[in-house]
This record gives structure tokens, sequence and C-alpha cells, in this order.
């Protein structure tokens, strides 16, 4: 009987082994003549992380704007992948030349998802009740508006004083525009004015959004989409292999030949602003308070060994990524040089230093293996403590209770956390505030660029931080999939023009 | 019988008691809190003071304890801090996943675990026997994880038979499907579980073999096996029913994993991301409902085991 069962089970892995190798041998790509899109189809987009709940007024995180921005809200002004401000909601815009008043002609004949229309009155009524309610994200940077009113499709705000940064604020949650008096559950529904409805929300599962019929731009070219939340790499992959995914976000680089040699994906790298932020603790008192130290830390890195083992992505020896205004290559400010930084040690008179890492424990543990590794080069022992993320906001955000912190800091132009010496970063000189509070009153795009490239050189110089990488958004597209966004697709997802075809 | 029962039930209703203390206590004892969550990176401490008014989070613990308790009692558990939904619905709705999930598991550790185990036992000494034996402990030691991904490498990547991963969209409007999906988690489950029985149910029956009774059967013309088919294997099964109150806890703990593994929206799932979104008053329901369960079942099993075996039945 046992024999038998053995001897069964041996043949079936030999018709498996056939199957394999039966398998792998015929699927090469068949090269497809420009395709017809399908209306009526379904794409399936595997995403990382999923939200905790829809609430697009209050609930922080890039995974709600990621897909609930541009996709189902929208405000005045959207932007593109490549950050330029471009029109939503407002069909055009004026600036005074003084910079203080800002005049939006609001579209006609838009409808939200349940059928109410979109009155000036609701944009009027969602940017006064985001600026008065502090609870609401972004709040803060509608802080500069004094009066909001409308007058027939004209929407008007006027400022207490210049705001360089205010149209792209309105691209973001502080700008987007929803039915004033609403009755719909934020946390578990939404109501907007965007391409896709939402449609079902699995909670750990996946959230569908279906095309919105009644759009007022070009209607989605898919009737469906689903968003598939898998967290990990692996499972991703094998869902990818097995034909349940069209598109695959959040991917790893390393496993390119692996998902290409279906000859059904294409690995697609985009830039981002994700930024692998190694956050020094410079309270006076402290070791990191003495800037050779810092630098010494800098100098120490191998910061080409991240981009290495992530096979994506670029460096960065600075607080702007490339992507943001006021970008610069900083690499001359901290290059590699473990013998530099030794010495920098000895002049600081640092000897037998044990610092703390405190890292998410979602990160790679790659990152705190060539920390520990390069900084043992130097003579610094880290001593690694990997937490899960409430744990370090607790820690790290909130109490400042750490010596070095590695997040990805993913939000575009977020260089104010530089000039804010309440923030984690505990980086205070004035010198940066000034040039960041003057970068906000200029009137010129590039004036502004321009002191903000001055304030991040000081940023760098001071090493008030470290930039371990520039991350890139890495994207597997299914070959049949067109349209699919390849640049920060982390913090926005703008599937208005993904298509599907058959074949 | 009776006074054994009601001994037995109340000490269920005490241990639930503790249970509930020790399960809200150790979950303030969680650094962070599901405001400044909400609240994100770019935050104001402002924000982050409404918002933890809003949700009741300044109250002081004792009153957030009895508030919560004098809900279980009413059949109101809690509900979540961020959708607002009940803690009964949200069970309810994952059970579908996990329950079948479970059932499928034991199902399959039992199929295999009690063929296998009496048959090692049986055959102790012998090649087969020892192989069948040395191939338990080997998967009793493998790791659930590895398992999954085995299985689905195999199963998935390479025959292409069965998903990856995932759970169909319409659920169990899709009998086929949903089994489907459920059946390579399931097998994870059940093989390492199993091969956990196989141990037990392998050294029960060699110890049901040394028994007198089943001597006594030898020595009155009976085969040696067909005296421990008659004779030991009830016993054999009285020992699998104890053993199996504590296997339900090991597929709880199972099913949390696989579900990740395999990202199923099942019970375990939601645990585990609602530990990490800190949103406490869905956590302690839901504890206390799988806390409430395992126990149930172990006291079902002790009556159970009180009932089947005529000499602790004799005893009360």
């Amino acid at each position: 009987m046992l024999r038998r069962t053995s001897l069964a089970a041996a043949a079936l892995l030999a018709a498996g082994a056939l199957l394999l190798t039966a398998c792998t041998g015929g699927s090469a790509p068949e090269p497809t003549s420009t395709p017809e899109p399908d209306a009526d189809a379904t794409a399936i987009i595997r995403l990382v992380l999923e939200p905790g709940n829809l609430d697009i007024r209050e609930t922080a995180g890039a995974a709600l704007d990621q897909i609930l921005v541009d996709n189902i809200y929208q405000g005045l002004v959207s932007r593109t992948p490549e950050q330029e401000v471009v029109p939503a909601l407002a069909e055009d815009w004026e600036i005074s030349s003084d910079g203080l008043t800002y005049t939006f002609t609001l579209r006609e004949g838009v409808t939200f998802h349940d059928g109410q229309e979109l009155t000036p009155q609701d944009v009027v009524w969602s940017l006064q009740t985001r600026k008065d309610t502090p609870e609401w994200s972004d709040s803060s940077r509608l802080a500069n508006v004094a009066t909001i009113a409308a007058e027939g499709q004209e929407i008007t705000l006027t400022l207490t004083e210049p705001d360089s940064s205010l149209l792209w604020n309105l691209t973001g949650r502080a700008g987007l525009v929803l039915k004033e008096g609403d009755t719909v559950v934020y946390q578990t529904n939404a109501n907007g004015t965007g391409p896709f409805a939402l449609d079902t929300w699995r909670q750990g599962d996946s959230i569908t959004f279906a095309r919105y019929d009644d759009y007022w731009g070009d209607a989605a070219q898919v009737a469906e989409v689903v968003f598939d939340y898998i967290p990990d790499n692996q499972a991703a992959l094998n869902a990818a292999l097995a034909g349940e995914v069209d598109a695959v976000t959040g991917f790893d680089a390393n496993l390119k030949e692996q998902i290409e040699a279906t000859g059904e994906f294409a690995l697609v790298l985009g830039e981002s602003t994700d930024k692998g932020t190694l956050a020094f603790n410079q309270a006076p008192g402290g070791p990191l308070a003495d800037q050779r130290v810092r630098q010494a830390i800098r100098q120490a890195i191998d910061h080409d060994a991240f981009i290495e083992s992530g096979q994506s992505g670029e460096t960065l020896y600075g607080p702007i990524p490339s992507l943001d205004p006021g970008y610069e290559d900083l690499s001359d400010v901290a290059p590699y040089d473990p013998e530099a930084s030794r010495a920098l040690l000895a002049e600081a008179g640092v000897e037998d230093l044990t610092l703390e890492l405190t890292i998410p424990s979602f990160y790679s543990t790659t990152i705190p293996q060539i920390l520990v590794s390069d900084l043992n080069e130097v003579g610094i022992t880290l001593e690694v403590s990997s937490v899960d993320f409430p744990t370090w906001l607790n820690d790290v955000y909130i109490n400042k209770d750490y010596d070095l912190s590695f997040v990805l800091h993913t939000e575009a132009r977020d260089f104010e956390n530089w000039a804010n010496p309440e923030y984690y970063f505990t980086y205070d000189n004035p010198e940066v505030q000034e040039l960041y509070a003057q970068s906000l009153a200029a009137t010129e795009e590039t004036e502004a660029a321009d002191l903000l490239a001055q304030a991040a050189r000081i940023v760098s110089e001071d090493a008030a931080g470290d930039w371990l990488y520039n991350g890139a958004s890495v994207v597997a597209v299914g070959t049949n999939i067109t349209g699919m966004p390849s640049i920060n697709v982390n913090e926005r997802l703008n599937l208005a023009e993904l298509a599907k075809s058959n074949g | 019988m009776i006074r054994y029962t009601l001994t037995r039930l109340a000490l269920l209703l005490l241990g639930l008691l503790v249970a509930s203390v020790l399960i809200f206590l150790t979950l303030r004892v969680l650094p962070g809190d599901i405001a400044q969550l909400i609240a994100g990176t770019n935050s104001t401490p402002e924000q982050v003071e409404g918002i933890r008014q809003r949700l009741g989070l300044n109250q002081p613990l004792v009153a957030q304890y009895l508030d919560w308790i004098a809900g279980v009692f009413r059949g109101d558990l809690g509900s979540s801090l961020l959708t607002g939904s009940s803690v009964t619905s949200e069970l309810a709705e994952k059970a579908q996943v996990t329950v079948p999930l479970g059932i499928m598991s034991l199902t399959i550790a039992l199929l295999f675990s009690l063929p296998f185990g009496v048959l090692s036992a049986m055959r102790r000494g012998r090649a087969d026997g020892t192989a069948l034996s040395v191939g338990a402990q080997t998967l009793a030691a493998v790791p659930v994880v590895w398992a999954g991904m085995m299985l689905v490498v195999v199963f998935a990547v390479w025959l292409g038979w069965l998903p990856a991963q995932g759970f169909p969209r319409a659920g169990w409007d899709e009998p086929a499907a949903a089994l489907r999906s459920l059946l390579l988690p399931a097998l994870t489950i059940g093989i390492v579980e199993g091969a956990m029985l196989m141990r037990f149910v392998r050294s029960a029956t060699m110890q049901a073999v040394g028994q007198d009774y089943v001597r006594t059967a030898a020595a009155k013309g009976l085969t040696r096996n067909a005296a421990l088919i008659r004779h030991g294997l009830p016993n054999v099964g009285l020992s699998v029913v104890t053993v199996l109150g504590l296997q339900v806890a090991g597929i709880i703990v199972g099913a949390v994993v696989i579900e990740q593994l395999f990202t199923l929206p099942g019970i375990g799932r939601m645990l585990v991301a609602d530990v990490s979104a800190r949103d406490l008053p869905k956590v302690q329901g839901e504890l206390l409902v799988l806390t409430g369960f395992v126990l149930v079942v172990g006291f079902v099993v002790d009556l159970l085991h009180r009932f089947i075996d005529p000499r602790q039945r004799e005893s009360t």
C-alpha cells in the first residue's frame, strides 16, 4: 500500500517536472499589433499599503492620496507626475502681480458621483472649512489665505502675504473640493468629482473603483480598477506570474528578470520624491550636536551601496530631490571618504561612540546592514532598534527620543520640515528658516526655487541629516496595459489614461 | 456530572474576565496611538489633540475599561475608531474566510494524522514505520511560512493549478473559486499541524498497545492489530479529542501567519492590521472573541472527555 503511494507520488512529481519544462518552453511573447483598448476591462493593480480608512479630510498617509486624489477627489488644480500644476475643476486661473489675489474660473456642468451638482459655494465651503478645521490634514497650508469668495463661476482667494507654495498646496489635500453638507460616510465611502467612483472596499483585501459615466472630462478607458493590496513582494511576484494582476507597483527591481521572464510584464523605473532620510538627533548635549560628528557619519556612508542593493533610485546629498524645485547636485558636500570621517571624529574628540538607529520594521533589512558595517569601519558602533510604525511615531516623531532614525519621506516639496525647529529633525538654523520664509514670499517661481536651493545647501553643509537615496518608483506593467503612471506612484496614481487591451 | 459542569462553567467565566483585563492592559502598553497615526508625519500637536479628544482617548483607563466591559455584557463588543464599523460585523465578515480555513485545515490535519499516526505505531521498528515517523518529525519542525511558500511555488507558480494568493472578490458567491483559494493555505496549516498531531496519535497508539486490555484481548485469540483496533483505538480517540482543544489554538495562530502569506482577508490579517493601526477598541473586541472561543473549546473538550471516558464519569 505504502509502496504504491510513494510510486504514485514519484510519478506525479515527474509529470509535474515535465509540465514545468513544457510551460517554460512555450511562453515566448507574441508581438501584438497596436491592440484595441477594451472599454469593459477590469485592470488589477497591486499596491503595497492599504489605507486604514478612506477619510480624505483627516486621515494622513500617502496610501489615501495615492488612489483617492485625482481619481475620486479633485481640487481646482492638479499636478502631473512631472510635478507641473495643471487645471482640474478650474478651467483657468490668474494670479495678481503682487501675488496676493488668486482668481479661478470654475468649470460648469460638474457633478459629484451621487449626482449632486458642483456649485461655486461648494468650493468656497471646502476651502474655508479646511482652513478653519485644524483636525483636517494640511489645514495649516491655507494659513495665508484671508478670504475665499465666489462670484458666478469665479472663485477668488486673497492672501495676507504672498505664498509661492499656495498653488502647489491646492493640488493636494488642502485644495480638495467636497460637497457642502454631504452625508456620505467618509471613513468607508467617498463622493467626489473625479473620473472614477468608489465601488467597494473589501478591507484587508482590495478596493474597487468603477468608471464614473457622467464625468466632466474624458471618460476613463477601463470600466473598473481593482487595487489589490499585497504587502509582500514575493507574493506580488507570484500573483503576477500566476496572471492575477495587471500591474505591480512598489516592486523590487532585484526581481526584474523573474517578472520579465514571463514576457507578460515590463519593469519601468520612474523618478520619485521618496527620500530615504537618516535623521540625526542634534539636540544640545548629545554626541550629534557636533557638526563634525554628523559630517563624519555622512562621509562614512557609501551611498552607492544603497542604489546597488535596490537596483534602482539615485544618490541624494541634500533635502531636495530632483523632481522638486530647488534641487541641486550636492554630492560635493559629503563624498564617501572613511579616512576623512575618521579624521573628523578624532578632531571632535570622539572615541568608542555607540549610537542607536530607530527604524520602522517594514523597511528592507539591507538599509541597517549597510549602515552598521559602514559606521563600524570608522569606529562607530550602531545598534539597530527595529520597531513598528506607531512606536516610531511615539518615540522619534513625538518624543524625539532617538540618536539616528530612518524613514522614507515620500511627500513632494516638504522642505518646510528643515525650517521647523520643532520637527523631529531637531534642526534649528535661523538662516535656513529665513531663506525658506523668503522663498515662500517670492512672487517669481525661479526666485523661490533659487532661495530654496540656497537653504538646501546650508542644510546639507550643516549635516542636518543624511539622505541615503532618492528612491525610484518601480512598477511592473503588463504588456497589454497602457497609460500606467510610472513617476512618483507612491504619492499619486492618476489612472485617467489607464487602458487595457485583450491579448 | 452537573456539579462538575457548573464548576467548570464558573472557571470559564472567570477565565474570560481575567482575559479581558489582560487584553485591555497589554494593549495599553503598546507605544504610539491612533490619533497620531491618523494625523501623520506632517501634523501639528493641536491636530493630534483634536483627534484624540474626538475619539475619547483622553478618558482615564478605568473608565475606558468599564465602558468596554459594560458594552460586552450588553452584547456590544465595541467598534473601530477608524471606520466606525462594529467588531461583531467585522468578525462575522472575516469569519467567512477564517472559519472555513480552520475547518479545512483541521480536516486535512485529521485525515492525514489519524491513519498515518496509527500506521506508524503499528509498523514501529520497520522501515516504513520509521520513515513515516521521521517524516512527521521533519514536517512538524517546518515553519508554516516556509511550507506555504513551497506549496505556492509548486502548485500556483509552476503548475498553475491553484491561486497564489488572495480570495475571490465575489467571496462565497463563487464557491468553487473560494474553495480553491483556501486549499493551499489550508494544506499548509493542515500538513504542519497534522504532522504534530500524527506524532501524538503515534505515541497514544503505542501506549494503547502496551495496555493490559489489549494484551488480554490478544491472549484471548485476537491478532495484535485486531485487538488494538477494537479496544485500543477508542482510547486513542479520547486522547486525540483532548489534544484537539490545543490544536484549535494552534490553528488560529497558524491562520494569522498564513493569512498574511496568502493575503487572505480573514480574522488573522485583520488583527495584524488593526494592531499596527492601534485601533485598540477593535483589537480588544477581536481578541476577546478569539480567547473566548479557545476557552469554550477547552470547556467543551473537558466535558466531552468526562462524558466519553467511563472511568472519569464514574469518579464524579
